[in-house]
């Protein structure tokens, strides 16, 4: 970043310019019209670099106070009206507060400061105001210099810093712990066979001597005098300065200070002007003298900066913002590319599998319906000689018991039963059962006269049997008997449930019976039985 | 502050607020255009997610049905061949029928064969594709021994040609002197003369 920095004399004007910590330009002014013109010419290179004016004037006057201690506003008060009592002929004021007394009321402690003629700026100021420029501040050279002593360590209770400006004029700054007391600025005007360090010493002994009369020192205090000189004017003034009780002088090389301050290259000579310049660049400082009104373009410099980086950040995000979207899209679009080829392959897959689905001229579902009607409906189907071949392995176990008639269904209701007319037997038993209705058990055959009958389905099979059993006469015992045999023997196949629907004689209570008994009887008789034989399929 | 809020200040700082007016704009435009191309490739996604997902459904429904009609092929293949997608063949049945009469050496066979309609299966299932038809047929046979009827329907229900589920019977021994060449047994039975009727319009296998 360029920055601009103006310091100003009784004599010149110094213009340095700086590429960040680098001071990369300088130049020098008359202070006349000639100088103020061609700096104005020169400045129109740089009207946007911000600008510092650090004053070093002889008409810069100090004034030490103390206020009492109030709020922070009514100090603002205070002191604005104290600088316009002290200093009412001039715009460039300014005061340093201090801290605090240590004793009595402790009130604060205030150094004021102003540019006792404001004319000096006038023409600097005029040319900068007309380029608005923008003028960061005006600042004390005197007031500034404590940065100096802090940095090269030079903080002493009793500090005298002696400096030398643009323009042959010595600077002589007393610090009291570090706070500025007083400032004088004097020529160097060499009177004959006067060496520099002559008049060192003899200017900072009057500065002793002033400062002790207004009783800044005590018996045994000492003042340091801190004297920056580039080792080309070492010799003109180090011999001259001899230490007392009261004054110690201490030489800082201008070189050294450059290289311990980090200031490259090291200035040429002894003047101060580019070691404060250095110093601000290290511990930028506030403004001292110079109004609002005079730093407005500064102000407005700050401000197109902050909305220039404002709306770079924004459009920033918003790009970054897009971006990020953008490459989630981007992502999501290579996602649903590898989505569509999947989906391709998935495609050929299924017409792969669908061109070596084997066809019989129909379609699947006509060929699924087809074989599941089949499956479930027909394979399985009962069959009338399946059913009476367990039977018949059954009854050739007795072979005194002949079959008259089955009548077989094959039904999904267990307890349907298949109608038959019963028939008379050849050789009626002398004894028989008369059911309430006094007719046979098992219903009466019908015919089929439902034309539209719904599927037989076959989870059962049913059949009615009639059958006789020839025993010896009267020997109903032995029929039942037989006829119960029989049909347990049937309910032990597999699957095969069966129940005496008529009994050769019905000997229940509730039953009639009705007997004919002759001489004349044959000595067999054949007695009738019915058996309903239910098989589930589902049990095999 | 204020310097910057006066006339001149806001003339001195127009293009900067210009700038930064476009800024503004531009972000949002930048991001509103950047979200709706994100959630539009966002819905493209999800509708090729959705698609993906139904084409796997697809040939996995594909992979199923190959399986299951690779399995039942041989099944489908028999019944194509004993015509049970074929129409009644009416000329067929009475020739074969004829023809197991002779085989069992009955003595009388009557039979009927009803007109052909769809059969109503149990717990009124239906095919989505194919119309269950059936045609009742009943029969009365007289033979000499009942192992000619059981014969009889026996055959009838292997035959090469056609499914004829018998699902009633009743056979009764008839009053005949025993060594005597008269009918002994007789029987009267029903079954069902079943093909399919392809719903799909697809062309008739066979």
């Amino acid at each position: 970043m360029t920055r601009h920095f103006l310091y100003l004399t009784n004599s010149r004007l110094v213009s340095i310019i700086t590429q960040g910590k680098r001071i990369a330009a300088r130049r020098e002014f008359a202070v006349t019209g000639a100088g103020a013109s061609e700096f104005e010419r020169y400045l129109s290179s740089f009207v946007d670099a911000p600008t510092h004016l650090f004053t070093d004037l002889s008409e810069e006057d100090f004034r030490l106070d103390t206020i009492p201690h109030v709020g922070a506003r009514d100090r603002e008060a205070i002191v604005a009206r104290k600088l316009g009592q002290i200093f009412r002929s001039s715009p460039y004021r300014y005061a340093v507060m201090q801290g605090r007394e240590p004793e009595g009321r402790r009130d604060d402690r205030v150094i004021y400061t102003a540019i006792t003629n404001p004319e000096l700026l006038r023409p600097w100021v005029d040319a900068i105001e007309r380029h608005a420029v923008p003028l960061t501040g005006i600042y004390s050279a005197a007031v500034f210099s404590s940065v100096m002593l802090e940095e090269l360590d030079l903080v002493f209770p009793h500090t005298l810093l002696v400096t030398f400006t643009p323009g042959q004029a010595m600077r002589q700054t007393y610090f009291k712990d570090g706070e500025i007391k007083f400032s004088r600025l004097t020529p160097v005007d060499l009177e004959e066979g006067q060496t520099l360090g002559m008049m060192v010493a003899e200017e900072t002994t009057r500065t002793w001597q002033y400062l002790d009369s207004l009783r800044h020192f005590a018996g045994d205090d000492r003042l340091e005098v801190c004297v920056l000189v580039h080792p080309s004017d070492r010799s003109a003034v180090q011999p001259e300065l001899r230490d007392f009780a009261q004054i110690q002088y201490r030489l800082v090389d201008m070189e050294q200070a450059s290289m311990k301050l980090g200031l490259k290259p090291a200035p040429l000579d002894s003047t101060d002007e580019e070691v404060l310049v250095h110093l601000f660049l290290m511990r930028p400082a506030a403004n001292h003298f110079a109004s609002r009104e005079l730093r407005r373009f500064s102000a407005l410099r700050r401000a197109r900066i902050a909305l220039n980086q404002v709306s770079i950040a924004i459009l920033a995000a918003g790009i970054a913002w897009g971006g990020y979207n953008f490459f989630r899209a981007l992502q999501g679009n290579q996602a649903e590319q590898q989505v569509n080829r999947d989906i391709s392959t998935l495609d050929r897959e299924y017409d792969e599998i669908t061109r070596a689905l084997p066809s019989f001229g129909v379609g699947g579902a006509t060929m699924r319906d087809t074989v599941a009607f089949y499956n479930s409906s027909i394979r399985a189907f009962p069959t009338l000689t399946e059913f009476l071949v367990p039977i018949s392995q059954v009854l050739q176990a007795y072979p005194d018991v002949q079959l008259a008639q089955v009548a077989w269904q094959a039904t999904d209701d267990a307890k349907a039963t298949p109608a038959m007319n019963l028939g008379a037997p050849r050789m009626a038993p002398p004894v028989h059962a008369l059911n309430k209705e006094g007719a046979a058990a098992p219903p009466a055959a019908a015919a089929d006269s439902n034309s539209n009958p719904p599927y037989a389905g076959g989870k059962f099979e049913v059949a009615l049997m009639e059958a006789s059993v020839r025993v010896g006469a009267n020997d109903f015992r032995g029929a039942i008997d037989r006829v119960t045999k029989i049909s347990e023997a049937i309910g032990k196949l597999p699957g095969y449930r069966c129940e005496v629907v008529e009994s050769p004689l019905d000997v229940r209570s509730n039953i009639a019976i009705q007997g004919r008994q002759s001489n004349a009887e044959p000595s067999m008789m054949d007695t009738r039985f019915v058996l309903r034989v239910l098989r589930d399929r589902g049990a095999t | 502050m204020s310097t910057v809020f006066t006339a001149s200040g806001a003339r001195n700082l127009r293009v900067s607020w210009v700038l930064l007016a476009l800024s503004i704009v531009a972000a949002i435009l930048i991001v509103l255009a950047s979200q709706w191309y994100r959630e539009r490739e966002h819905r493209e996604g999800s509708q090729a997610e959705r698609r993906l997902q139904e084409a796997r459904g697809r040939v996995e429904a594909a992979r199923r049905e190959r399986d299951s009609l690779q399995e039942s092929a041989d099944v489908f293949r028999m019944l194509v061949d004993r015509g049970l997608l074929q129409g009644e063949h009416r000329l067929d049945l009475v020739e074969m029928v004829n023809a197991l009469r002779a085989r069992h050496q009955l003595f009388s066979l009557d039979y009927e064969i009803a007109a052909q309609r769809p059969l109503q299966l149990p717990g009124g299932r239906v095919y989505p594709a194919v119309e269950v038809l059936a045609s009742r047929v009943k029969v009365r046979l007289r033979a000499l021994h009942e192992g000619d009827v059981l014969g009889f329907v026996q055959d009838l229900g292997q035959s090469r040609q056609g499914f004829y589920p018998l699902d009633r019977c009743l056979m009764k021994r008839v009053e005949a002197p025993a060594d005597s060449i008269q009918p002994h047994v007789e029987a009267d039975c029903a079954f069902e003369w079943i093909t399919l009727k392809d719903k799909t319009g697809g062309n008739r296998a066979g």
